[in-house]
């Protein structure tokens, strides 16, 4: 009764809201293509206070894609799908990284988001006797100690903390990762400091496994043999960073670091999330600011973006970091259209103590 | 180095007498003379690099980095705005003796490792010195002097032992302790500063042990839940020589209190126990403000929960590093402990004169303000216990004096 009830309520409230056609539209991935049969779900609450059942769904067509209508509105979507094979039934699931969605005018445009195989607690759970075993190694000589990634998608040059498992070798180099069955794609870094995370540095031990990806049915353990690492290149690296995140794609947003005098601060990143919230991985992330406080931030599209920025990035603040908000409106929230460079002007940062 | 190749080393002195941009150095390597890098030069794992007694490094841009082994003695590194040594993974065959850092953004950062860092002097840089990643640094005998922000800063559970330096006229930290636990603590001296050292976080649990603190505006700051043992030390002429504030339930024993300012600022659900001190100064012995039970009980666990520190950098979604269960003060009766302390030869002959439950003048609690106002709302300011006292100093011959 209740769902209908919701359903009459959407449909009244289109009939009463609308002018022209406004909703939203993307496509689902998984392990980067596009998800056809895939169910899309639009709550009007987010994460743990989504206690009734979905405002409105629909199925991703054969190119993945989607197309719900709906009011103007602010909505939270969610995609997933239950697949059966042989060997069982697993979960796809994925709450779109733009959450909350406003509709305001017309179709927005949702940005692809891949879904991700759930196990308990959304980690990968292993298949028995399923993964993988391998050494670890420098020019023939064991790594101890390096760390093992074990990425579900192949994007991003494998880095990042978007892994699914990670595992340390141990004083031989060698290492075993218990896996469900499917395909993976392999990384490992020794980082000089003996980090588990932050970005490699020049010199630090950092390698791609060269059989990506690995595939495993349920019930075999892959012996990867030897797995190669070398030294970050500071050439290389700083090739890597201009041809990635930090390339130039035409649309970005610029602006200046300041401190409450308005002096630029040094040192600064600026950061552009699709999440109202702000928490999390940023989706772009600007090079430090130099001694001028300039920044240029540079986004894959055009779109909605909300900007902090800050002077370290990952963990809880710290005292002694630098951290502020565009706030060009209250919450933070700036739109440039494809192809173009705007200006925020000065983002106005803070020391935290 | 621990196998000394002069050969080697002549050929690496001719290779490398100003390093270039980006230079990295693979094998052992000797700087001596004037060494002006024109950016940054990194000490690859494997090789060292000696720099002699003497020498002056310039940087004009960027900075030094050993994940190798770094010996300097008597050597200065200087520069303008320049990004200082990071020292990375280095063991403790990483020696500084009496080496200048200055100029920099951050003089000496340490990331993990146990490297020895004796009689330095870190001066007027931004952050003299930064220790960070579990580090198991010794730093000892050294001087951090007017440097912009802070002397030395000690986070993410780092392990150093920081004994016998002396820090001056930083520009708003002495030292700062965040979410670490010094393995050693004691010895060093504190004058000048803002605030001598900070003690912060839930996770900051060291024994500060022996050190003095005189003419800083703010002695010791312990804050956000941390839980130091503040042993055996001197506070002389400080503003305030100790302040506790929001859940800083520290232990304070032992020390020596002088000067005309505050000794002891109690505030925001901190309680305490402080016992066996000497209150010696003329000034107020003790201090409580926004401290009450009742706010604790009422408004505590909420005030944590806005508290930036805790929560994503941008005021989202908290983060779990600390539970509220951690936090929270318990068995509450209004009270603070500071039973058992001699308070001065003037505030023993007042409490001689008005008993257990009489008002100390000395002390500033509820009897002289019974409630404070917050958000609207009367709270009764909490009372701090006295009696028992010593009649007789206890510290004399005990609170050891730094260096």
């Amino acid at each position: 009764m209740f769902p209908r009830i919701l359903a009459i309520s959407a449909l009244l409230l289109l009939a009463a809201c609308t002018r022209g056609e406004t909703g939203l539209e993307g496509t689902l991935l998984f392990r980067d293509a596009p998800l056809a049969g895939a169910e899309v779900e639009i709550y009007l609450k987010g994460e743990k206070d989504r206690s009734t059942n979905p405002f409105a769904g629909t199925v991703t067509d054969e190119a993945g894609r989607f197309r719900v209508e709906l009011p103007p509105g602010r909505y939270f979507l969610i995609g997933k799908m239950r697949q059966e094979s042989a060997s069982g039934s697993r979960m796809l699931m994925a709450e779109c990284p733009a959450n909350p969605l406003e509709v305001t005018g017309g179709m927005r445009k949702v940005p692809p988001f891949s879904l991700r195989e759930m196990g308990r607690d959304g980690a990968l759970v292993p298949d028995p006797g399923t993964g993988v075993r391998g050494r670890v190694t420098r020019q023939g000589a064991p790594v101890a100690g390096a760390f093992i990634y074990v990425y579900t998608e192949g994007g991003a040059g494998l880095m990042g903390p978007s892994y699914g498992e990670a595992v340390q070798a141990d004083e031989r180099g060698e290492f075993q990762i218990d896996l469900p069955a499917g395909r993976y794609f392999l990384a490992a870094r020794k980082r000089s400091d003996g980090a588990r995370m932050g970005e490699p540095s020049v010199g630090d031990l950092n390698g791609v496994y060269p059989g990506n990806p690995v595939t495993l049915a349920r019930g075999e353990m892959s012996l990867l043999g030897a797995f190669p690492l070398a030294p970050v290149d500071a050439q290389e690296r700083q090739a890597r960073l201009d041809a990635g995140r930090f390339a130039p794609t035409g649309t970005a947003f610029t602006g200046e670091a300041v401190d409450a005098d308005g002096r630029p601060v040094a040192g600064v990143y600026v950061f552009a999330y699709l999440d109202s919230r702000m928490v999390g991985k940023p989706s772009f992330i600007s090079v430090p600011t130099g001694s001028d406080g300039r920044f240029s931030l540079h986004l894959a599209d055009g779109g909605t973006y909300y900007v902090g920025a800050r002077s370290t990035f990952g963990g809880p603040l710290e005292p002694g970091e630098w951290v502020g908000t565009y706030d060009g409106r209250p919450d933070h929230r700036a739109e440039v259209p494809r192809g173009e460079v705007r200006s925020l002007g000065p983002i106005v940062v803070r020391e935290v103590w | 180095m621990k196998t000394f190749a002069p050969l080697a080393l002549l050929v690496a002195l001719l290779l490398f007498p100003n390093p270039g941009r980006g230079e990295s150095l693979s094998s052992d390597t000797v700087w001596e003379g004037r060494v002006t890098p024109a950016g940054s030069v990194r000490v690859e794992p494997g090789a060292t690099l000696t720099v002699r007694a003497g020498a002056v490094v310039t940087f004009a841009a960027g900075g030094l980095e050993v994940a190798g082994r770094l010996v300097a003695e008597k050597a200065l590194f200087t520069g303008k705005d320049w990004q200082g040594i990071v020292l990375k993974g280095c063991d403790e065959e990483t020696l500084l003796r009496e080496v200048r850092i200055e100029g920099a953004r951050t003089g000496l950062l340490v990331t993990g490792g146990a490297p020895r860092l004796l009689g330095l002097t870190l001066a007027g840089n931004g952050t003299g010195m930064e220790l960070r990643q579990k580090t198991a640094a010794e730093v000892a005998d050294s001087l951090f002097s007017r440097n912009g922000r802070v002397g030395l800063f000690v986070k993410d559970d780092a392990l150093p032992r920081i004994d016998g330096n002396r820090f001056e006229h930083n520009g708003k930290f002495g030292a700062y302790i965040h979410r670490s636990t010094p393995a050693s603590f004691r010895g060093n001296r504190f004058r000048g500063n803002p605030t001598g050292l900070a003690v912060s976080n839930f996770g900051s649990d060291p024994r500060i042990e022996g050190n003095l603190f005189e003419e800083n505006e703010l002695g010791i700051l312990v804050d956000r839940a941390a839980r130091p043992v503040i042993s055996g030390n001197r506070l002389e002429g400080n503003g305030t020589g100790l302040r506790l504030y929001r859940r800083s339930d520290a232990q304070v024993e032992g020390n020596r209190f002088g000067g005309t300012g505050v000794a002891v600022s109690v505030a925001y659900s901190s309680y305490p126990r402080i016992a066996g001190n000497d209150f010696a100064g003329p000034g107020q012995a003790l201090f409580l403000e926004f401290q009450s039970a009742r706010w604790e009980a009422d408004r505590g666990a909420a005030a944590r929960e806005e508290e930036v520190a805790a929560r994503g950098a941008f005021g989202g979604a908290p983060r779990t590093q600390v539970t509220e269960e951690e936090r929270r003060a318990s068995g509450l009766d209004g009270t603070v402990d500071a039973r058992g302390n001699w308070w001065g030869e003037a505030g023993t002959a007042e409490l001689r004169r008005i008993g257990p439950r009489g008002n100390p003048s000395f002390i500033h609690d509820g009897r002289d303000a019974p409630t404070f106002t917050e958000g609207g709302k009367s709270y009764p300011l909490d009372t701090v216990r006295f009696a028992p006292w010593s009649e007789t100093p206890l510290t004399a011959g005990k609170a050891r004096p730094a260096p």
